[in-house]
């Protein structure tokens, strides 16, 4: 039993903190598809950082780092060149994609998977068979909540919501929502650090090209399945990690009768289910972009 | 004025322009304080933008304004707020999932840290001691109109408000809501807020404003005078000004809002009483679906050559109504026959060929599709007439909508266009132009003027009327009673998805809203 | 017209921009911009034979983009051709695998009806998901691409394995030499002729017919279609289908002609490439070839790269998705210089 719900922390852990970064934009009125760039920004640059600065610490810095400074990239292109959000997060997903790639290429001059020597800090011996889990997983819960504060239970959280929903109501009492967009994507940018870090750096200690395979969107879907609260998104990423973990024990008790590649398919095919469960328990989702300014002519 | 106590808005030069068009050119005003100002003028005469600009919303491309004689610093909203000006929105700022309480808190002061329980406490007590009786834990969307407005007055004055805009507050509001309304207004005059009304009915103004000013064309045309020394035909003659033709009584009937209609209108009934009816919906009632309250039992028919007018706040199902009868909404009992034939379970495209035509409520999002070409736009009647795989020639159809735009006196420049690129009164003439062809049966005009020039009001009522000439069955939704009097044969009025009273000419103002707000009930 | 000349400028400005990005990006990663961009530049256009293989990329991905046009002028936003490609090809694949022995011409036509019903197949169910439930297509096409891409691996790796094969990558059996459609270079007069009859049709639906003129319209306002009647889901569904149908038949073409065999996650970059030469070309038919060619290059760039020059083929990757960041982004500028100029010359 122990070791399942090893699993579902470990998948589980990266995909709620991203998830924790899409409900954060989405309050605010992004549709975040930049979600899986940054995740594999976040573990590339962390297994880079511990690789060249021998600490943890230095390299969730620069993880951290890295992921904010494209996260303002990001709100320069939605906000002041008024792209469209989904094409340019997926094109900010891309950059990720192919900028990690790139980057191992150009230092270790192949694609092979880089390791590093050692990963996050455990929660140690304490913890009996889940001390190997690391902090990222015991901070998890407190994230979420301190979330749940922040978005639902603050002046800051509602001014959030309001330029998120109305932005001319949020112009009107003098919030300038733009600048609230940008504050929540830096927010999110960060959390997608950590959990690229958790991905990479929490229970494997290596980092390999397009690893993330499709979390970050995953944690899109756990935003929209939670209807923008971070407890229920949170509760939706943790759903969709259960799913793939028993997907997983699955493979080992019927062995080769089913295929393991479509086991391994279980995540997206609960991903779909809980899109469509959300659309049908909340009448129909609302169309998250606007398409009419997809043509000019 | 004397020099210890500064007017409490000095507006200096003030111009705005968006793009090409000048919306406010040259405004200097000043206003004394702990008075009532009106601001009046036509649609697009440059109120709103006057009222965005005094809190700070709009960044003015010349001139100045000060505040208590104090100098604002360009487009900031919170130093205008710090100075006290507050500014109650025509369709209010309020984000509908918030509740009462959230609405009020994310905008004003106070602990950035709360629990529910404590801030809906709160804010109870701020609404119960302004009279205000709203529950601070329901939600804004649930909230009928006049109550999100008295949220929002009630937001306004949070803060220590020395100043309070008010744009259009009484556009929303039942007759009776707007003398509770004015209630409150001369309560809080009395309690030292200066208030700057804009409006645009006279009988209003002068109903309860201090001192009026008229915008045309974006000018200041007369500054504040005292309304005890103007009289309303000097008002309206400011208000429109001298260029435009001379008003015939419609007009000067609509503007003034004189109770009794001008205009005396022959009943078709007796001729026609045998002709089938256009329109004869019988105890339709539907199915809710979170856009308006459901319709309940109600029944309605219009004879050819018959305008129907129908009256009421709104949001009283006067938008389900219209989804009904164009197969938008479920109707689950009762039915519609559309000129002797039954429709009740046929789709819109069925009804559109039987001679149905909508022109519907929200003209930018329903009745057009503004970044489309005009000749896209012209053509999506036809286009629904066929298979999705007919042929169709662009050319052809681009001929075709130019003649008939230029039939209906659209100004355009080319076909192709954009929508979006006409000012509201053609755009408003090419929705008329596609609804209102020669096999048109029963039109259905919701809010046909809403937000049109006197100008461009007056072209569409000629065009109902001419409809109602070619024996066209004419449904008239309205919020504004004086139109719906002026121009209709017969008014019902909707209250909470009923039909709550049927009215024939000549009409009875205080009947009609008596009805509107259900103090009797009329069969 | 004009109109028109201002959507141009702006793609081109901000393909500009992007490029810029791309040059910070690759000389963080320690390459010299300047020889990225002329040994890009090279493999793309300039080298012998360029036009020939930026066609072999360029045609399929046509065929791909068109579809995606087709949905995104309707106003669904179907990001799943990378899914309906691979589907399309692993049904045509199957086919071949059964009918394998039966004359050509009747193989290949198969083949083809079943590449295309299996790419509409697999936007089909997220088009019906859209269309009843409002279940998100964004998201469920995206899911749809790596289930797609897991039952190409479980494809090539179990019923059609090549048992024969050694490489590190599973792949399918070779199809048999008179099934293809063309050698390895990829283009011929059938892949060509296919690629001009997609592109004519669509245009005539597009230009022509009801059906293209209310997509136009419902994308744009889906509301207003409504109010006049017309049923959404049909010109969605129809939407969908076409463009899963064209996704398909690009990975049958894949499958039948360069290819020639199925490989696990082959040509991953081939729907994102396709709906950024749809954006590029500002979602026209006639825009979307001239795109293509150009993508198509690109595309043929990639393999050029570590060959021939030693760079990093993933500088391709980097360029397309820079352009994707900024391809929507609509700079106020921009259109305020053209006007100027288009008012100062007429």
């Amino acid at each position: 039993m122990d070791d399942i719900i090893i699993a579902i922390l470990r998948s589980g852990t990266p995909l709620v903190y991203v998830t924790l970064a899409g409900v954060i934009a989405q309050r605010a009125g992004i549709w975040h598809l930049g979600l899986e760039g940054l995740m594999i920004a976040g573990a590339c640059a962390t297994i880079l950082g511990v690789v060249f600065t021998q600490s943890i610490v230095l390299a969730l810095l620069i993880a951290v780092g890295v992921c904010m400074i494209a996260s303002v990239l990001f709100w320069f292109v939605v906000e002041k060149l008024k792209a469209n959000q989904i094409i340019a997060g997926l094109g900010l997903t891309g950059l990720g994609l192919g900028g990690t790639t790139l980057a191992i290429e150009s230092i270790f001059g192949s694609q092979a998977a880089v390791s590093a020597p050692f990963g996050l800090p455990r929660i140690g011996p304490l913890f009996g068979s889940f001390g190997n889990l690391s902090i990222l997983v015991l901070l998890m819960p407190f994230f979420v909540l301190a979330f749940w504060v922040l978005l639902r239970r603050t002046r800051f959280g509602l001014r959030l919501a309001a330029a998120g929903e109305h932005p001319y109501a949020a112009r009107s009492v003098g919030i300038e929502p733009s600048r609230i967009r940008l504050v929540a994507l830096v927010i999110g940018g960060a959390l997608c650090a950590l959990g690229g870090a958790e991905l990479a750096a929490g229970s494997l200690q290596f980092f390999s090209q397009n690893m993330t395979a499709g979390r970050g969107f995953m944690a899109f879907a756990a935003v929209i399945f939670g209807a923008g609260h971070p407890v229920g998104a949170a509760l939706a990423a943790m759903f969709f990690a259960i799913v793939g973990a028993l997907g997983i024990r699955a493979q080992l008790v019927f062995g080769d009768r089913v295929p393991h590649d479509l086991l391994l398919g279980l995540p997206y095919i609960a991903t779909v289910i809980g899109i469509w469960m959300s659309a049908r328990l909340r009448g129909g989702a609302k169309a998250i972009s606007g398409f009419g300014e997809l043509r000019d002519n | 004025m004397s020099e210890t106590t500064p007017p409490v808005l000095d507006c200096h030069d003030v111009t705005v322009r968006f793009g090409d068009v000048v919306a406010l050119s040259n405004v200097s005003v000043s206003f004394a304080s702990g008075a009532i100002h009106a601001v009046v003028g036509q649609n697009g005469a440059g109120k709103t933008t006057f009222a965005r600009v005094i809190a700070g919303l709009i960044d003015p491309d010349a001139g100045s304004v000060r505040i208590s004689g104090r100098d604002m610093p360009k487009g900031s909203v919170n130093d205008a707020r710090r100075a006290g000006v507050e500014l109650v929105h025509q369709s209010f700022a309020l984000p509908p999932s918030f509740t009462v309480a959230e609405a009020m808190q994310f905008g004003g002061a106070g602990g950035k840290l709360y629990s529910r329980s404590q801030l809906e406490r709160r804010w109870q007590a701020h609404l119960d001691a302004l009279n205000i009786n709203v529950k601070a834990g329901q939600r804004i969307r649930d909230l009928p109109v006049e109550s999100q407005q008295s949220v929002e007055i009630a937001r306004a004055l949070v803060t220590d408000a020395k100043l309070l805009i008010l744009d259009e507050p009484t556009a929303v509001l039942s007759p009776e809501g707007t003398e509770k309304l004015f209630e409150r207004i001369r309560h809080l005059k009395n309690a030292g807020v200066t208030i700057i009304l804009i409006l645009h009915k006279i009988r209003e103004v002068l109903a309860i404003a201090d001192t009026v000013s008229v915008l045309r064309g974006g000018k200041l045309v007369e500054g504040p005078v005292a309304c005890s020394g103007i009289d309303a035909d000097k008002l309206s003659e400011l208000i429109i000004g001298p260029s435009a033709r001379p008003l015939d009584e419609d007009d000067r009937a609509a503007l003034t809002g004189s109770a009794a209609s001008l205009h005396t209108h022959v009943g078709v009934s007796e001729q026609d009483g045998a002709a089938a009816p256009i329109l004869d919906m019988k105890s339709v009632s539907s199915a809710p679906d979170g856009d308006g309250p459901p319709l309940i039992d109600v029944s309605l028919g219009i004879r050819p050559g018959e305008i129907v007018g129908v009256a009421g706040v709104e949001g009283n199902g006067q938008r389900t109504l219209v989804r009904a009868l164009s197969a938008l909404a479920d109707v689950q009992s009762g039915t519609i026959a559309l000129d002797g034939r039954q429709v009740t379970t046929m789709p819109l495209q069925g009804r559109r060929i039987a001679g149905l035509r909508v022109i519907p409520f929200e003209r930018n999002v329903e009745g057009l599709s503004l970044t489309s070409s005009l000749w896209e736009n012209w053509s999506a009647r036809k286009l629904l007439q066929g298979s999705l795989l007919s042929w169709i020639r662009p050319s052809a159809l681009r001929s075709e909508c130019k003649s008939a735009l230029d039939a209906w006196d659209v100004r355009y420049a080319t076909v192709a266009q954009r929508a979006g690129s006409l000012s509201g009164g053609n755009a408003q003439k090419v929705i008329l132009s596609r609804e209102m062809d020669e096999h048109a049966r029963l039109i259905i005009a919701a809010q046909p003027t809403r937000g049109l020039d006197i100008g461009a009001t007056a072209f569409v009522w000629d065009a109902l009327d001419k409809a109602r000439r070619r024996n066209c069955g004419i449904l008239l939704i309205s919020s504004d009673l004086d139109e719906i009097m002026d121009i209709c044969d017969r008014v019902v009025v909707m209250l909470s998805g009923r039909i709550a009273g049927t009215f024939e000419p000549p009409y009875d103002i205080a009947r009609i809203g008596a009805a509107m707000t259900g103090v009797t009930h009329e069969r | 017209m004009s109109d028109s000349l201002v959507s141009i400028a702006r793609a081109l400005v901000f393909i500009v921009v992007a490029l810029v990005l791309c040059a910070v990006i690759f000389s963080i990663a320690g390459f010299s911009a300047e020889l990225m961009f002329s040994a890009i530049l090279d493999g793309a256009f300039l080298r012998n034979g360029a036009l020939n293989h930026a066609l072999r990329w360029g045609l399929p991905l046509f065929i791909t983009a068109v579809g995606v046009a087709i949905s995104f002028r309707a106003g669904y936003f179907n990001i799943g051709a990378q899914g309906q490609f691979y589907v399309g090809a692993i049904c045509a694949a199957f086919v071949a695998e059964w009918t394998s022995g039966a004359p050509a011409f009747i193989v290949i036509p198969l083949c083809f009806l079943a590449g295309m019903i299996g790419g509409a197949l697999w936007a089909l169910w997220p088009g019906l998901l859209r269309l009843r439930s409002g279940a998100d297509e964004v998201i469920t096409t995206l899911m749809g691409n790596f289930l797609a891409g897991l039952l190409l691996i479980y494809v090539t790796s179990g019923p059609l394995k090549d048992q024969s094969g050694s490489g590190q990558q599973a792949s399918s059996r070779p199809l048999e030499a008179a099934y293809r459609i063309s050698n390895s270079l990829g283009v011929s007069p059938l892949i060509i002729s296919i690629a001009v009859m997609v592109g004519l049709s669509m245009w005539l639906l597009v230009n022509r017919t009801s059906f293209g003129m209310m997509s136009g319209l419902a994308g744009r306002n889906p509301t207003m279609v409504t109010w006049q009647g017309a049923k959404l889901w049909k010109v969605g569904l129809a939407s969908f289908l076409i463009s899963g149908a064209l996704a398909g038949l690009a990975g049958t073409i894949e499958l039948m002609g360069p290819n020639g065999r199925l490989a696990s996650g082959f040509l991953p970059a081939h729907g994102f490439t396709a709906i950024l030469i749809a954006l590029v070309a500002n979602l026209s038919i006639l825009g979307s070839a001239v795109a293509a060619l150009f993508f198509g290059g690109l595309a043929s760039a990639a393999l050029y790269l570590p060959v021939i020059a030693g760079l990093p083929s993933s500088a391709i990757d980097i360029i397309n998705a820079a352009i994707a960041l900024f391809i929507t982004a609509r700079s106020q500028l921009i259109d305020r210089i053209m006007r100027f100029r288009s008012r100062a010359n007429g």
